[in-house]
């Protein structure tokens, strides 16, 4: 048995490159199919609504092409498949039978995931849409259990046994997940829902599972039951939530059921209030809306409570996911058509002021050396990655040591005042869920870190390619009026601030986490466990409790090897992991940013190219030429203006 | 053979007195042999917002313990019998207990504390002159407060459990639903305040059982498949006898129920099934009705405040179908439907018919530990010695050791070997058709063959070299209780 605790992220960056969004697609599978190597691609089929998206990238393409720059095209190309496939996912969360599953069947008006009074969901179920009804499981060979996943079509009356603990299936398969296509209106626009298991509770290994889909999720919807008080595990998981995901809903759930429902959710209101959590809730009954939906009433349907959740998730979460993706667009397209003005820039001051033709020359090579640096290994922002990332990894491991080490020491102190046989069972759970809990406290740590380093690379970047941006004269004059390139950086780095990773998630340089996947109880019994049979009764109490003196002894000896090689092996594989995390997070980072500065270099030698072929232009031609530039200019102008348009107050959401 | 038992440690507990006398512990040796003769005293347990008050309100009859939505059990408070209605403060600092006035409001008890703050009182003392309290004291407890403990504050405790002296005799704890693998499962049983789990003498209840199928006609039947899931996790066997589901608000209004609700009910059941189907949608439907609904908007908030959406809909089915015409009968009808019954049952023949057994183990435990703590006092070795010796001797000691042992997991055999053995022991009660797996109805002949057929299988089994050591012993105690079955059953004299 060994744990297997997989930290996984990818970096979503401000080209979205492909293999980023590819490498994401999979982290997605991943962790809903509870196992690393899963290679599952999503096909979107839905349609897309973003016509003016399209429109503007349509043109940004066109005009790349004609500018010669395929960099800039295959940039935006990739920028193409994000905004063509745009999955707005949502996980719903919560605590063993708070009604999960049945608020998801009730906003879908459909019995998809399993309902029922005893048995819980044992594994991810991921509904989408898709043009007919359809089931898939996604399984693993029971013989390769950490191999590739297999995705197998179900019908529809099996998804039971799939997705509850005591369902049956072919035990040569282990079930990772279950999928399911609706075709429902809900989920046209692209929205993904996943019911999470809730076994195991909220502080166990399962809960860390969801903590990170929650992280890599659009929304999540939290699930807690009308008839009681928000208990401290939830309290602390919701806190843990707010942190990873953007968007989190406090769905109360059962109104039908409790008379003093209201009094639970005023009482949540001040619980969350105090503890400085501020989010959106909602009072539900999704039997209710069953009930409405089989008598088609409409006043029933008020009642429970959905349509407000509904026009919510609709108008909120999938409307910002959307706005995400258009300011990214938006950002992307601006910053290249800065790029794209800068070699006509150069030609029209070339043209327009003769004389200081060798100042601008000479400005725009040293702008080139600048780029040039930006490339080398001993730029800034790669100092700063290399250095950042080293630091980080020692420190998180460090972290994680020390709080394995602390949980270590307790159980070992359990067991030093009692006798295992007793205590393990109870012991076990409590092991694995401090544990995951470490795991998870650490994993925020890590995004927080990660993200502040990746912020603080993309300024160091930013700052020094604007100097290649804006080429200066020897006394520091500026030689081209070109727009600040700095702009936009400084609108991303204003919303960092407090959140770590969501923040960062979906901006210029977003992170995407996965984590924790697969079995972290890993924790077995001890193998030399004996229990003390000295039976009572004929002995006498006296001699039986001699006998089990000695046998206890030896019994936490074995108790106490156990969990050290449950931490060491936990330890183990967490530390590859983190470092096979920072590795990727290192990579990624330098290889969009080389590109970045590639295209840099690319642009200062265009706009010399210019400048040169300016300082040929015959005098009686460049009054003609300079006409012709302004001309590119204003086209390109008019492409950054439209750029910038999507993005204007007028079209977002949150005007509503 | 039980007086005989009760005997036996009278006499300990004397010979006890003679030993620590003038010494602190001779006021508690002297409480110890009163408690002999006093009811069997049933602690009632949990996490807090369990039911706990609201199962006691059942259990008495009554509605004496104070419940309500917030928390509102802060002392823990002793319910007996007794001639008249008081109720007695004990405070914490060992002072002499003092008398509080008390108003009854509500139904429920208020006692005025006087000033003292709940910290001061060490507990309340009330006694109730009713019918249900004769053969139990019943002792409702404020129970384990997870909210209130910080999450690094207090290091996680670990239930391991041992013989000490509590008390309570016998314990219920009332236990949430909550997945086996849940870490929490057990929170509910580190209530120690006057008992700690033990298989001889806890149950653990699975409270609010009607919600747990979101309030449905068929709401029991799904708790009672959950609670016996629960009674076959080796987690809980090892800490309680069996999981029973109960609804505790319905119980407890089912046997407080006024003729003023039966006639309620009875005005809504007479409105159209369809109409009522409509109105049990939700709660709020059901509060807020129509105009034209039978009841103001206050007497059916007060129902559903009483009977919540499950005992209404179940009043309602029982009502329409004439099972119930009068509120007498409706009572019963709804306090079988709570579970409160099997609770009962099972309280009576797990606690109550081994009430001596249970007393005189409280009384021993008492007693060893004081000698435990006395160690080099004169006298404390024969003490122990004479403790050992009872404890060894009486095979009602016996049978409940080796129930311990086998739920402990420390004897090792096949799972159906070691349940038919638990049975033969007495765990699913005491009388000889329990002991025997047999019908309640089953006549003597049939009682007497099968004992005799049980004798010789277990015998074999004894004798098997294949039988380990920990195993025979269990069974050779588990054939003389097959004994004791037998010698009282005289063959029939043809």
């Amino acid at each position: 048995m060994v744990s297997k605790v997989v930290f996984l992220i990818t970096i979503q960056t401000d080209s979205v490159e492909f293999v980023a969004q590819t490498v994401y697609e999979q982290q997605r599978t991943r962790w809903a199919a509870g196992v690393s190597g899963q290679r599952i691609v999503y096909q979107m089929n839905a349609p897309n609504q973003h016509s003016d998206l399209a429109a503007v990238l349509q043109l940004g393409i066109k005009a790349v092409t004609a500018y010669e720059r395929p960099d800039f095209a295959e940039r935006l190309r990739r920028l193409q498949s994000k905004v063509d496939r745009t999955d707005v996912q949502i996980v719903v969360v919560g605590e063993f039978k708070q009604g999960k599953s049945s608020l998801v069947n009730a906003l879908l008006n459909v019995r998809a995931s399993p309902v029922d009074d005893d048995i819980a969901t044992a594994v991810h179920t991921i509904i989408k849409w898709g043009p007919e009804k359809r089931a898939y499981a996604l399984v693993n060979e029971a013989s390769e259990p950490d191999g590739e996943g297999r995705r197998v079509e179900i019908a529809f009356n099996e998804v039971r046994d799939y997705a509850t603990e005591l369902g049956e299936t072919d035990p040569s398969v282990i079930v990772r997940g279950v999928e399911l296509e609706l075709q429902r209106k809900l989920l046209e626009d692209g929205l993904i829902l996943v019911d999470t298991p809730g076994v195991g509770g909220l502080g166990s290994g399962h809960a860390a599972a969801a903590i990170g889909s929650m992280s890599i999720a659009d929304g999540a919807l939290f699930v807690s039951d009308a008839g009681q008080e928000l208990t401290r595990t939830e309290a602390e998981f919701l806190a843990q939530a707010i942190e990873l995901c953007d968007h989190v809903v406090f769905v109360a759930t059962k109104t039908d059921l409790y008379p003093n429902w209201r009094r639970v959710v005023e009482l949540n209101q001040n619980h969350l209030r105090r503890l400085g959590i501020n989010i959106p809730m909602f009072a539900v009954s999704s039997s209710l809306r069953l009930e409405a939906v089989r008598r088609k009433d409409k006043q029933i349907n008020i009642e429970s409570g959905f349509a407000d959740l509904i026009s919510y998730v609709t108008d909120d979460v999938i409307d910002a996911s959307r706005q995400k993706t258009r300011v990214e667009v938006s950002e992307e397209i601006c910053a290249i058509a800065g790029q794209l003005s800068q070699a006509f820039e150069a030609e029209k001051a070339m043209l327009s002021n003769p004389a200081e033709s060798q100042n601008i020359i000479g400005a725009l090579e040293r702008a080139r050396a600048e780029a040039e640096a930006l490339q080398s290994s001993a730029a800034r922002w790669n100092t700063t990655l290399r250095d950042g990332v080293q630091d980080l990894v020692r420190d998180i491991r460090h972290d994680l040591e020390t709080r394995i080490r602390a949980v270590r020491k307790e159980a070992e102190k359990a067991i030093d005042n009692s006798d295992p046989t007793q205590i393990w069972s109870e012991l076990q759970p409590w092991l694995e869920n401090a544990v995951s809990q470490s795991i998870i406290t650490n994993y925020r740590l890590l995004a927080d870190r990660a993200g502040t380093l990746t912020v603080e690379v993309a300024q160091h970047f930013g700052q020094d390619s604007s100097v290649v941006f804006q080429p200066k004269t020897g006394d520091g004059t500026p030689v081209l009026q070109m727009v600040d390139p700095n702009r936009n950086l400084d609108l991303q780095t204003a919303g960092v601030g407090g959140k770590g990773l969501s923040a960062l998630r979906g901006g210029y340089s977003g992170f995407l986490m996965v984590s924790m996947l697969g079995a972290l109880g890993g924790l077995g019994g001890p193998a030399g466990l004996v229990a003390a049979g000295a039976a009572a009764g004929l002995l006498g109490r006296r001699a039986v409790k001699d006998e089990r003196e000695r046998e206890l002894s030896r019994n936490r000896m074995e108790a106490r090897r156990e969990v050290a090689r449950y931490c060491d092996d936990v330890m183990f594989h967490a530390r590859n992991d983190i470092g096979e995390t920072f590795n990727m997070v290192e990579r990624q980072l330098r290889d969009h940013y080389d590109e970045r500065a590639r295209e840099l270099r690319e642009s200062t030698n265009a706009a010399i190219k210019k400048a040169d072929q300016a300082v040929r232009t015959a005098k009686q031609d460049s009054q003609r030429r300079l006409r012709d530039v302004e001309a590119e200019l204003e086209r390109i102008g008019q492409l950054r203006r439209r750029a910038e348009a999507l993005v204007a107050p007028a079209s977002k959401p949150e005007g509503r | 053979m039980s007086t005989d038992l009760f005997d036996q440690a009278r006499e300990l507990l004397t010979q006890a007195e003679r030993v620590f006398a003038g010494l602190a512990p001779q006021q508690e040796l002297i409480e110890a042999r009163n408690r002999l003769d006093e009811p069997l005293r049933v602690a009632i347990a949990g996490k807090v917002k369990a039911g706990k008050s609201t199962l006691l309100n059942a259990l008495v009859g009554e509605r004496v313990a104070p419940t309500d939505t917030g928390e509102c059990t802060k002392i823990v408070t002793w319910y007996q019998n007794g001639h008249t209605f008081q109720v007695m403060i004990h405070p914490v600092d060992g002072t002499s207990p003092v008398q509080a006035t008390f108003h009854r409001d509500d139904g429920s008890i208020e006692v005025d504390l006087a000033g003292r703050a709940p910290t001061d009182i060490e507990k309340l003392e009330v006694t109730w002159p009713t019918r249900s309290l004769e053969r139990i004291t019943l002792i409702d407890t404020p129970g384990v407060d997870t909210l209130s403990t910080e999450i690094a504050a207090k290091a996680h405790e670990f239930l391991d459990p041992k013989d000490t002296d509590t008390p309570a005799d016998a314990v219920l704890y009332l236990m949430k639903h909550i997945h086996t693998s849940d870490v929490r499962l057990l929170e509910a049983f580190h209530d120690e305040a006057v008992s700690q789990p033990n298989p001889v003498n806890a149950i653990a209840v699975l409270s609010r059982a009607d919600e747990i199928a979101g309030g449905r006609v068929d709401a029991m039947a799904s708790a009672k498949r959950i609670a016996t899931r629960y009674s076959d996790d080796s987690n809980l066997r090892r800490l309680v006898q069996m999981v029973i589901p109960v609804a505790g608000l319905l119980a407890e209004t089912a046997r407080t129920i006024t003729e003023t609700e039966f006639q309620a009910l009875r005005e809504l059941a007479a409105i159209p099934r369809k109409d009522v189907e409509t109105l049990l949608l939700s709660a709020d439907r059901f509060v807020r009705a129509t105009p034209e609904t039978p009841l103001t908007e206050d007497e059916r908030l007060h129902l559903l405040q009483r009977l919540g959406i499950f005992g209404i809909r179940q009043s309602m089915v029982l009502l329409r179908a004439k099972k119930a015409n009068n509120s007498v009968e409706l009572a019963d009808e709804l306090v079988k439907r709570s579970g409160l019954v099997d609770l009962q049952t099972v309280l009576n023949t797990l606690f109550v018919d081994r009430a001596t057994v249970l007393k005189t183990r409280s009384a021993l435990l008492t007693v060893e530990r004081i000698c435990e703590e006395y160690r080099s006092h004169p006298g404390t070795k024969d003490l122990l010695i004479a403790i050992e010796r009872i404890m060894a001797e009486a095979h009602a000691f016996n049978e409940l050791d080796m129930l311990a042992e086998i739920r402990s997991g420390r004897i090792g055999g096949r799972r159906q070997d070691l349940r038919a053995l638990e049975q033969v022991l007495g765990a699913g009660g005491t009388t000889p058709w329990q002991r025997l797996g047999l019908s309640s109805d089953a006549d003597r002949e049939e009682l007497r063959s099968t004992a005799i057929g049980q004798r010789q299988k277990w015998s074999r089994v004894a004798e098997s070299p294949l039988t380990t050591k920990e195993l025979e012993t269990a069974v050779r105690v588990a054939v003389r209780s097959i004994e004791g079955v037998l010698a009282d059953l005289p063959a029939t004299v043809l």
